[in-house]
């Protein structure tokens, strides 16, 4: 009974979801060609500048229209971007042709995730134990660490990013400016290269996670001094349950709401480095998406968002699942009881 | 000296962050004898509750205890380390029915998830299945349903989570139960079991003795054995039941039973009387008997001295019209 229950609720939220997808997806295709300039002429104008003769220039400029399937009606395009993605043929890059958009989103998205990942679980979990520890103590500690706090997460982190690269990289060159490994080495799984690979993504990082664990400790924060004021907080303190009991309750509940934070910044972690990999020249999607969409490469815009898309949505679908498993408040909301 | 539970000339004062101090509990003596009810009302702001909390030791900042102490068993609480106060008094001498009960409990932890944290919290050596069966045997005696143990607080209703709480604070045996308010939240079913219960605990001797605070007089009229009016922070008259209602001395007391619905014979006659003016300022409170500027009965010395206590049998009365 009670599992059948649960399983409907979990087609129910597969359904809009879905319906989700299909929305996205269809913006995936319609935003980029929104971008005034047609992508040929912006080829052809860089031929152009080679010297290449006007009537060759012509037959070039139909050839590639015909080739990316632009001279075809709107709708026609669309039907095929979606009978291809279905396939799972994500097309051939503008920009890199004939690069497969497929191949160049997956060498791209190890470098963002090892980035990410990292940041939002370090940051994540630094932060929400400052955060408690600032609501437990209260007093100066909390008065420093919530004012610092609450500086660092307003800097935008890409002028923490210019920050560090001018400090650490240029002023005090201890850092390399950019890039995820040192020109002329390449991708292996040597012992040199993960440390060329980690010392590339010293500056990165550290610009990410600052911010990342001020914005964590700013939530917990406020989620812990509202419920250190709850009636149960005074309830199990009168019966004599010791501090450290009560607090185990009190960051449980805290907790909460962290950890759809925790899952939203998975969710948003591809698109979300987006400025920071731009200004380390790091070749994680972030600086895949911001070139495409410079040339404007509609195939791979669209292959960057939709690996955004599904990111998003599978990690609100897991909240969405797993929250019912930490509230009972909210699992009994889940199976209709309420 | 053995006594249950007594405050001995007890201040209890709100510093703000302005440095004004609100005197919430200014000068207060009260014992709590075994086997008793004790009634504690009063209008909302008097103190009441600012007297449950320092006399349960549940009081916390900005609230302070400025002077007086209270004591049990001869010794003072106030003074005792907080250590020893948290293992040896709260929840095993005095326990509390709070204020806000309906969120008292963690919503997220089931009921028996609490007993046990609890009992274990007292009894270390205590297992878990020892735990559950002790809160169960209880909650049987008690006639509740064995099912709230396995229920999270938001699955019960609001007088079925009152009367839970009511046996997880008693679950301990405390000699004294300080109920803030157990009931004003509940209709009036509710509240008769409520009540119901709480006298049960009572009669079965598994608690001694109750202190009951409480703006509803008609409730203390049902439950109470002695009763203390608090105004503006003060005692004004403490006696038994029968004395406060049905023959109050104080002109406080008097005008509280007055602007009351009592369905008793002799007061149902009575036309129902607000009392003039609103109670004082906690942070500028008038020279002299606390009520004067109220008082229909006000004499030149009301204005200029607090009246000391007057001691007529179990009665005292703090009126400069009884001296």
């Amino acid at each position: 009974m009670l599992k059948s229950k649960f399983t409907r609720y979990v087609f129910q939220k597969l359904g809009w979801y879905l319906l989700a997808f299909l929305i996205a997806v269809s913006l995936n295709f319609i935003l980029p060609r929104l971008i005034p300039g047609n992508p040929v002429n912006v080829m052809i104008n860089q031929l152009a500048v080679g010297g290449v003769q006007s009537d060759a220039l012509a037959r070039i400029y139909e050839n590639y229209m015909r080739e990316f399937g632009l001279d075809q009606p709107m709708h026609i395009q669309f039907i095929s971007y979606f009978r291809n993605l279905f396939r799972g043929d994500l097309g051939t890059s503008f920009m890199l042709y004939p690069g497969k958009v497929s191949d160049l989103i997956k060498e791209a998205l190890p470098w963002t995730i090892a980035l990410q990942i990292p940041t939002i679980l370090v940051g994540w979990i630094l932060g929400n134990i400052l955060g408690a520890v600032c609501a437990y103590k209260g007093g100066r500690f909390d008065a420093v660490v919530f004012t610092s706090a609450l500086a660092v997460s307003n800097v935008p982190y890409y002028c923490l990013a210019i920050i560090l690269l001018y400090g650490l990289a240029v002023h005090n060159p201890i850092f390399p400016v950019g890039g995820g490994y040192s020109f002329g080495n390449f991708p292996d799984l040597s012992f040199s290269f993960f440390l060329d690979a980690l010392h590339h993504y010293t500056l990165p990082f550290l610009s990410m996670i600052v911010v990342a664990i001020g914005g964590q400790a700013i939530g917990m924060r406020e989620m812990a001094l509202y419920e250190l004021t709850t009636d149960y907080v005074h309830y199990s303190k009168a019966m004599g349950l010791r501090d450290k009991k009560v607090v185990g309750y009190v960051f449980r509940n805290a907790m909460l709401p962290q950890i759809t934070g925790l899952a939203i910044s998975f969710g948003t972690m591809m698109g979300g480095a987006l400025v920071t990999e731009s200004v380390f020249s790091y070749p994680g999607i972030g600086s895949l998406l911001f070139t495409a969409i410079r040339q404007t490469d509609y195939p791979l815009i669209q292959g960057c968002t939709l690996i955004i898309t599904i990111a998003v949505l599978l990690a609100n679908f897991l909240v969405d699942i797993a929250y019912g498993f930490i509230d009972p408040r909210i699992r009994a909301a889940q199976l209709g009881e309420r | 000296m053995k006594n249950l539970l007594k405050a001995q000339d007890l201040r209890a004062y709100y510093r703000l962050v302005d440095g004004t101090e609100i005197k919430a509990v200014d000068g207060v003596t009260l014992e709590l004898r075994p086997n008793e009810v004790l009634g504690i009302a009063g209008e909302s702001g008097c103190g009441k509750s600012t007297l449950a909390a320092v006399m349960s030791l549940t009081h916390n900042p900005p609230l302070r205890v400025v002077d007086g102490h209270v004591a049990a068993n001869g010794s003072n609480l106030l003074t005792m380390p907080p250590e020893q106060v948290r293992r040896e008094i709260k929840g095993r001498h005095i326990s509390v029915v709070p204020q806000g009960a309906m969120n008292a409990l963690n919503p997220t932890q089931r009921v028996r998830n609490f007993a046990i944290d609890m009992l274990q919290e007292h009894f270390p050596e205590m297992t878990k299945a020892q735990a559950i069966d002790l809160a169960r045997a209880r909650i049987e005696e008690l006639s509740l349903p064995v099912r709230v143990l396995d229920s999270y607080p938001h699955e019960l209703s609001g007088g079925m989570k009152q009367r839970t709480i009511i046996v997880l604070s008693t679950l301990l045996d405390p000699k004294v139960l300080i109920a803030d308010e157990p009931t004003s939240a509940l209709d009036v079913t509710s509240q008769k079991i409520v009540i119901k219960l709480l006298l049960a605990l009572l009669g079965e001797g598994i608690i001694t003795s109750i202190a009951f605070i409480t703006h509803e007089l008609p409730l203390l009229r049902q439950v109470a054995d002695r009763i203390a009016i608090m105004y503006a922070g003060k005692l004004v008259e403490v006696g038994s039941m029968d004395e406060i209602i049905f023959s109050p001395e104080h002109p406080y007391t008097r005008a509280l039973m007055g602007s009351m619905l009592v369905p008793e014979k002799h007061i149902r006659e009575q036309r129902i009387e607000a009392i003039p003016g609103v109670p004082p300022d906690l942070k500028d409170l008038p020279i002299g008997c606390r009520f004067h500027p109220r008082c229909q009965k006000r004499l030149p010395v009301c204005s200029q001295e607090e009246p000391p206590a007057k001691i007529v049998g179990d009665r005292t009365t703090w009126c400069w019209l009884m001296q």
